[in-house]
């Protein structure tokens, strides 16, 4: 509980800063504006109906992208784990294909797509692919041998193998996988939107950037921040209630 | 492998698979790259300044907070999840106010890759500083180790795979949020080129800038791991023997 | 004491770990110097805790503790060698530079330090493996290591905490016989501890067994078989009522 309090007090900390430091004039106001100005500019902003739309837009685009990367990712990443010969050809290549800014792309997927709803899924699942591959090939990976051993032993069937050892076995590394493959794809649709798009809450952002509205700005920012630290939170705990039997 | 590859972006293009558009031929990017040298090596040099500040931000800030938070107890159980929680959001959206607060040029690309790369390596680092064998401290107190002595003797040497892992790291991130940035919003850098052909559709000029990028982040993480592996010979693989006493 | 001092002498050494917990109780005993003793006990019975403190690593709450006849504030490696369980050998470092590492950190100078270290890598039977790295050697050869280092500042005193409970059967029978070949080339005082009651009688000069926690001592038996011992002796009648009375004792205690 102690842990808790302080963690809090450190938050009251830095928005306490936020709100006094701009109001005081120790901290240009036009750059950094008093919180309560940024909420303010939240209340409006969540009324706007354009608004809505481009958080319409976005959730689509984050949830679709994601709808396509985890499966394809998934079974591309099983796949490489389960061949020996696959194994060796693919998986040096993974590591060259983790230090290239996968940003590079996206003017190609401009010249594909055009800029549209379709080209920002596309590159957002195309980024997010890479992610859950090597997760899920981890994750396969870490299956001990000798749970396979004695369920075969016993004379487990293929599915009963996949089912009653592999998943729960797997479970945690998942449910981990999967959250940390949705902090690239969000931050891939982010990408794109911010780019080159004319919907979505990053082309607005790019939008009150430009134009020097920072309290618009920011509020975009907080919003965001917040549905994905939710959403980062709710997997975790999901993966702290799977995995006590973890040691 | 590669060479499959090179042949393949030469002839899908030139037999029209794929429109010139979508994939220009490699020899009319490397022949575009070659005209306008000029343009690519001073866009290059752009990026690599921004590059090496991004990193040493990045990495001095990471390694030093991540050593810090990951090696006292109490400050890891109080940050370490704050940390990881801030991770989940997408850094990107900050850049805005990065190009707000500091302009349209290296400035802003520094501070958001600076902070992009951060992240990571903390986390990276503070997990590392935990796998340091504590009995290495026993071992040297009985040695009758000072204070300094087991910092330099010991601390240090068996944190060097951590630090090295992190500046490995941080210098991958580095220039993948610069070349994010110069693509967002810039005057100049290779990203830059690529946003600026592109909208006037040139792609063998787009795919030149495109390359460079490519050559660099592999040439990085290359350059790394070779470092690496010169300093921490004694972590190459070795099985331990069957016991022969 | 008439005059005698011995090697190690602890009188009423208690220890309370957080104010609460009783982990060693009223422990009194003396080593005389040159003589192999061993402490034997159930896990959890402090007997780690014991050797810490004996190494001045770990103070204790009440009683004292004399090395020649002095106290023990801190750790003092020319006093007092300590050997741990697992080897803790410094990845970085071959296995000659480690036996030098408690002759660097004092500053000895390099041609000095190679020559006792390698001495020492001779008498642990390890000549020419100095070059090697930890990770290229096995878990006997890193011990070995272990010992060399911690004798390379000839301290007539050895601590060793169960060195060889990571090593499979046969390599433990073979360390076991080596550790007394080496020991009986110097004339050093070893208190050595361990779990196996086959290990304690065949090393001791003396084995004092130590119930559970609270750790107290609670029986000290002589060992009359004669040096240099073979592995035949572990056959003898001798040697297995000796194994069985320590039996007897640590399983009486709760």
């Amino acid at each position: 509980m102690k842990i808790v309090a302080v963690r809090l007090a450190l938050l009251a900390l830095v928005l306490a800063a936020w709100e006094l430091l701009p109001r005081h004039g120790i901290v240009n106001p036009l750059l950094l504006p008093p919180l309560s100005d940024v909420l303010r500019a939240l209340g409006d902003q969540l009324l706007r109906p354009q608004v809505h739309e481009a958080i319409a837009v976005t959730a689509a685009e984050v949830m679709l992208a994601f709808a396509i990367a985890v499966p394809l990712g998934a079974a591309l990443g099983v796949l490489i784990a389960e061949s020996e010969y696959l194994g060796q050809v693919f998986k040096p290549l993974l590591f060259y294909v983790f230090s290239i800014p996968k940003s590079i792309f996206l003017p190609m997927f401009i010249l594909v797509f055009g800029i549209s709803f379709a080209q920002k899924v596309a590159y957002a699942s195309f980024t997010t692919t890479f992610v859950v591959l090597m997760s899920a090939a981890t994750a396969v990976e870490s299956v001990k041998q000798d749970y396979l051993l004695v369920a075969r032993s016993y004379g487990a069937t293929r599915t009963q193998v996949l089912l009653r050892v592999y998943v729960p076995s797997m479970m945690p590394l998942l449910l981990e996988a999967l959250r940390i493959s949705m902090i690239f794809n969000f931050t891939g649709v982010m990408i794109a939107e911010m780019y080159a798009s004319r919907t979505g809450i990053g082309h607005l952002i790019a939008g009150w950037g430009e134009n020097f509205q920072m309290t618009q700005l920011f509020a975009g920012v907080i919003v965001l921040a917040a549905v994905a630290i939710l959403f980062n939170e709710a997997v975790r705990w999901m993966e702290t209630r799977v995995s006590a039997w973890r040691a | 492998m590669l060479v499959i590859f090179l042949l393949l972006w030469e002839l899908v293009p030139r037999t029209g698979l794929l429109p010139e558009l979508f994939l220009p031929s490699l020899s009319s990017t490397l022949d575009v790259l070659y005209q306008d040298w000029r343009i690519y090596a001073a866009a290059l040099w752009v990026t690599l300044y921004e590059v090496a500040l991004a990193m040493l931000i990045a990495c001095a800030g990471g390694i030093a907070a991540g050593a810090v938070v990951g090696g006292i107890a109490r400050l890891r159980q109080l940050l370490l999840p704050v940390f990881s929680s801030l991770y989940a959001v997408p850094i990107v959206i900050l850049y805005p106010v990065f190009t707000a607060w500091f302009g349209v040029g290296s400035e802003s690309k520094v501070a958001f890759a600076g902070i992009y790369a951060f992240f990571p390596v903390m986390l990276s680092t503070a997990a590392g500083i935990r796998t340091i064998d504590p009995q290495f401290l026993l071992a040297a107190r009985s040695m009758g180790a000072t204070l300094t002595q087991q910092v330099t003797r010991v601390i240090i040497p068996a944190s060097l795979p951590t630090v090295f892992a992190g500046l490995r790291l941080g210098g991958a991130l580095a220039i993948i949020g610069v070349v994010v940035a110069e693509m967002l919003t810039a005057a100049a850098g290779i990203g830059y080129l690529v946003t600026l052909n592109r909208t006037i559709l040139d792609s063998p000029r787009v795919f030149a800038a495109l390359l460079m990028i490519l050559i660099l982040s592999v040439a990085y993480y290359l350059l790394a791991r070779a470092v690496e592996s010169r300093f921490i010979v004694w972590q190459s693989a070795g099985k331990e023997l069957p016991s022969t006493v | 004491m008439a005059g005698v001092i011995h090697a190690i002498e602890v009188e009423g050494l208690s220890h309370v770990y957080g104010g609460a917990v009783s982990a060693l109780e009223n422990i009194s005993f003396s080593v005389a110097a040159g003589r192999f003793t061993v402490i034997v006990g159930p896990s959890g019975c402090g007997k780690t805790s014991l050797l810490m403190m004996l190494a001045g690593l770990r103070a204790q709450s009440q009683g004292t503790i004399l090395c020649q006849g002095r106290p023990i504030p801190g750790p003092d490696p020319q006093r007092v060698g300590v050997i741990f369980q697992e080897a803790s050998l410094y990845p970085w470092l071959t296995a000659v530079e480690n036996i030098e590492f408690p002759l660097s950190l004092r500053g000895t100078p390099k041609n000095e330090r190679r020559k006792r270290a390698g001495a020492m890598l001779e008498l642990v039977g390890l000549a020419g493996f100095g070059e090697r790295y930890p990770h290229e050697l096995s878990g006997g050869m890193k011990q070995r290591v272990s010992i060399a280092r911690g004798l390379v500042q000839d301290p007539p005193v050895l601590l060793m905490d169960e060195p060889f409970a990571a090593l499979d059967e046969q390599t433990r029978m073979t360390m076991g016989h080596e550790l007394l070949r080496i020991w009986s080339t110097t004339s050093k005082t070893v208190v050595f501890i361990t779990h196996s009651l086959t290990e304690a009688v065949y090393l001791a000069d003396e084995v004092l067994v130590m119930s559970a926690r609270p750790g107290r001592i609670i029986d000290r038996i002589a060992v009359p078989l004669p040096r240099p011992r073979s592995y035949d002796m572990m056959a003898t009648d001798v040697f297995g009522r000796l194994r069985d009375r320590i039996w007897q004792q640590i399983r009486k205690t709760p």
